[in-house]
């Protein structure tokens, strides 16, 4: 790779460097090769647990083979989804999931603007707590919150496990909406004061286009994080019937008794894995602007 | 640096508090009585704006935080009574190997992938740094592993891990590299190696992302006037390209430690800690500890010991963010 590769999206600039430099085509074909067996050492092992999903019960459990191709059906996800009930489990995650984000984002929103334009004693304190949230490992407090939940009857509640999961988003939320707001222009809110609007009418109406986006990303990380979420679920859920997916699988795993059937297994873990990919690829320039934003929990 | 990208933080922006300038000295002193109302108005706005975020943090991070230190020094069973026993549960937790051997392990593990993530991850910063073809495809297929999660991805891996069915052993076995029935859960050697494996792929996506944002904005023109002066490609990394981005790679590193010491989803689901409790990670001690054999005060010692040793790896993480915060300061100073 050369200089002439630098990152930048100006055509003009592109043109002119690649006149200095000269990119030959064997050195692109070089590239594509490259970077091609890269992605497939990185997307194989997911399409491969696809191909495993799609195999009937007897060959799953044996090593895999060439002849297998001959073999695919849906017979896992049929036999999954009426005696396995992973539909149920499938709507609890999404239920988990759509009540943190819109629980995130609302909040975030609120807060993120609250500290962009309406500093006041203390505010300062509450932004740092909030961000300082990003420092305490909710694994490590697994204990008190669970004895705590528990009193407030939240434990083996999707409820109290999505106000869990949206605290634990928020950080990354608050900093990225403050972000977002501070980067709005003043003028606009102003021009919307003199106007007469409320500060809620103005976060409606003049802010919201140019918002969006910052909410977006805010969304996409809150429903990522809290799809297949699993420790948090393992501990905060006890109850069969509001289980998650990945508890669900961990059903599957340990709960049965005998055999594993490790094909029920595959399929509900691809069904668990589409949302996220199909997510990212669509939403994809949101989620790198929340990685671009500085705070990230790994 | 990544935080710096976050758009212009003009100094010059008018507040927004502020009125037009008045022709006169009356139209200046309703200003100031305009502007005392506003400003309680406008304190009272944003106290109501940031209380819901307030709240959450209060009720799930700051109590239980508190909490957990009571806990901690309480022989606290998950039914029935309890017992003030002071320091105790820490003294006990030095004395006690299974505590010892998970804290030993996550140092183990964190040590063996955090090179591997940072080296793979920037090798593929560099390569899909440019805009050029096919790199946004490229890409997102490396960032692919990190989306779909830890989780899911474990227990596709349990049925590969396998001996006999799993595709780890059919081609390790083709290649004549390991017995066509090796049980790679149940060893404790084995079992590290493939998770750790397991790891790099999952986690070098998402340092590849936080070096490539900062990859892209280091200016063009120092590898212009490197290219002049005939650097080699290596010579513009290490001198213009590192030190440019030491704070990403600092980032990430700690982003990835953070995650190695907080492991427990790939543990608990492929090895279950074992055998015995050879590879159980210092959360999943912790979670045995409380909800299997329901010593939740004990359990909390070794859990404030993890919150102690993380705070301390995210200060740094703070610190580096430190430019951004005393942005947020400067501005906070110049109140309404």
């Amino acid at each position: 790779m050369t200089a002439a590769g630098r990152a930048l999206p100006i055509p003009a600039a592109r043109a002119g460097r690649q006149q200095a430099g000269g990119r030959r085509p064997a050195g692109l074909a070089v590239y594509l090769i490259v970077g091609t067996v890269a992605s497939i050492l990185f997307v194989l092992p997911l399409a491969w647990a696809v191909f495993r999903s799609l195999l009937p019960d007897a060959l799953v459990t044996s090593a895999p083979a060439r002849a297998d191709l001959s073999h695919l059906t849906f017979g896992n996800y049929s036999g999954l989804i009426s005696g396995g009930d992973i539909l149920h489990y499938a709507g609890n995650s999404l239920l988990v999931a759509a009540m943190t984000a819109v629980a995130t984002a609302v909040v975030a929103t609120m807060a993120g603007y609250g500290f962009a334009r309406f500093r006041f004693r203390g505010s300062g304190i509450v932004f740092a707590m909030v961000l300082a949230t990003l420092m305490v490992p909710f694994q490590a407090l697994l204990t008190p919150l669970f004895l705590e939940m528990h009193t407030l009857h939240l434990t083996n509640s999707l409820i109290g496990l999505a106000l869990f999961y949206t605290t634990f988003n928020l950080p990354f939320g608050v900093f990225v909406m403050r972000n977002t707001f501070l980067q709005v222009p003043w003028e606009l809110s102003e021009q919307a004061a003199v106007d007469g609007a409320s500060a809620t009418r103005t976060l409606i109406s003049v802010l919201r286009p140019l918002v969006v986006p910052g909410i977006a990303t805010t969304v996409l990380y809150a429903f990522l994080f809290s799809w297949t979420e699993f420790v948090g679920a393992l501990t905060f859920l006890t109850s069969n019937d509001l289980f998650t997916l990945p508890l669900a699988l961990l059903n599957m795993e340990y709960g049965s008794v005998g055999q594993v059937n490790f094909g029920y297994l595959e399929a509900g873990a691809v069904i668990a894995m589409i949302p996220c990919v199909i997510l990212y690829i669509a939403l994809q320039r949101y989620y790198i602007r929340g990685l671009t934003s500085g705070v990230v929990k790994g | 640096m990544i935080t710096d990208q976050s758009g212009p933080r003009d100094a010059t922006v008018p507040r927004a508090g502020s009125l037009p300038p008045g022709p006169s000295w009356a139209s200046a002193i309703g200003r100031t009585l305009r502007g005392r109302t506003l400003r309680a108005r406008r304190t009272r706005t944003g106290m109501l704006l940031i209380s819901p975020a307030f709240a959450l943090v209060a009720v799930f991070v700051l109590f239980p935080l508190g909490f957990a230190i009571y806990i901690s020094l309480t022989d606290w069973p998950l039914i029935g009574p309890y017992h003030f026993i002071g320091g105790s549960n820490y003294t006990e937790l030095i004395h006690d190997p299974v505590f010892i051997h998970s804290v030993l392990f996550t140092l183990l593990y964190t040590a063996i992938v955090t090179g591997p993530i940072l080296v793979l991850g920037y090798a593929m910063a560099v390569f899909v740094r440019a805009n050029r073809r096919g790199s946004v495809v490229f890409r997102t297929a490396f960032f692919l592993p990190f989306i779909v999660g830890l989780a899911t991805e474990s227990f596709m891996l349990l049925l590969e891990l396998q001996p006999d069915s799993g595709a780890i052993d059919a081609v390790l076995g083709k290649l004549g590299l390991a017995s066509a029935s090796t049980a790679w859960t149940v060893h404790y050697g084995l079992a590290l190696g493939a998770i750790c494996v397991f790891v790099v792929w999952f986690a070098s996506g998402l340092t590849m992302m936080i070096l490539m944002g900062g990859m892209q904005g280091v200016p063009a023109d120092l590898y212009e006037a490197a290219d002049v002066d005939g650097a080699t490609w290596w010579q513009k990394e290490r001198r213009i390209t590192i030190p440019m981005l030491r704070r990403n790679i600092a980032l990430s590193l700690i982003i990835s430690v953070i995650g190695s010491f907080l492991a427990f989803n790939q543990f608990f689901i492929l090895t279950q800690g074992g055998p015995g409790t050879s590879t159980e990670p210092i959360v999943m001690w912790i979670y045995q500890e409380a909800f299997i054999a329901y010593h939740l005060g004990y359990a909390t010692a070794g859990a404030i010991a993890l919150v102690v040793v993380v705070g301390i790896v995210s200060a740094a993480q703070f610190y580096l963010l430190r430019d951004d915060n005393t942005t947020a300061k400067s501005r906070l100073g110049r109140r309404r």
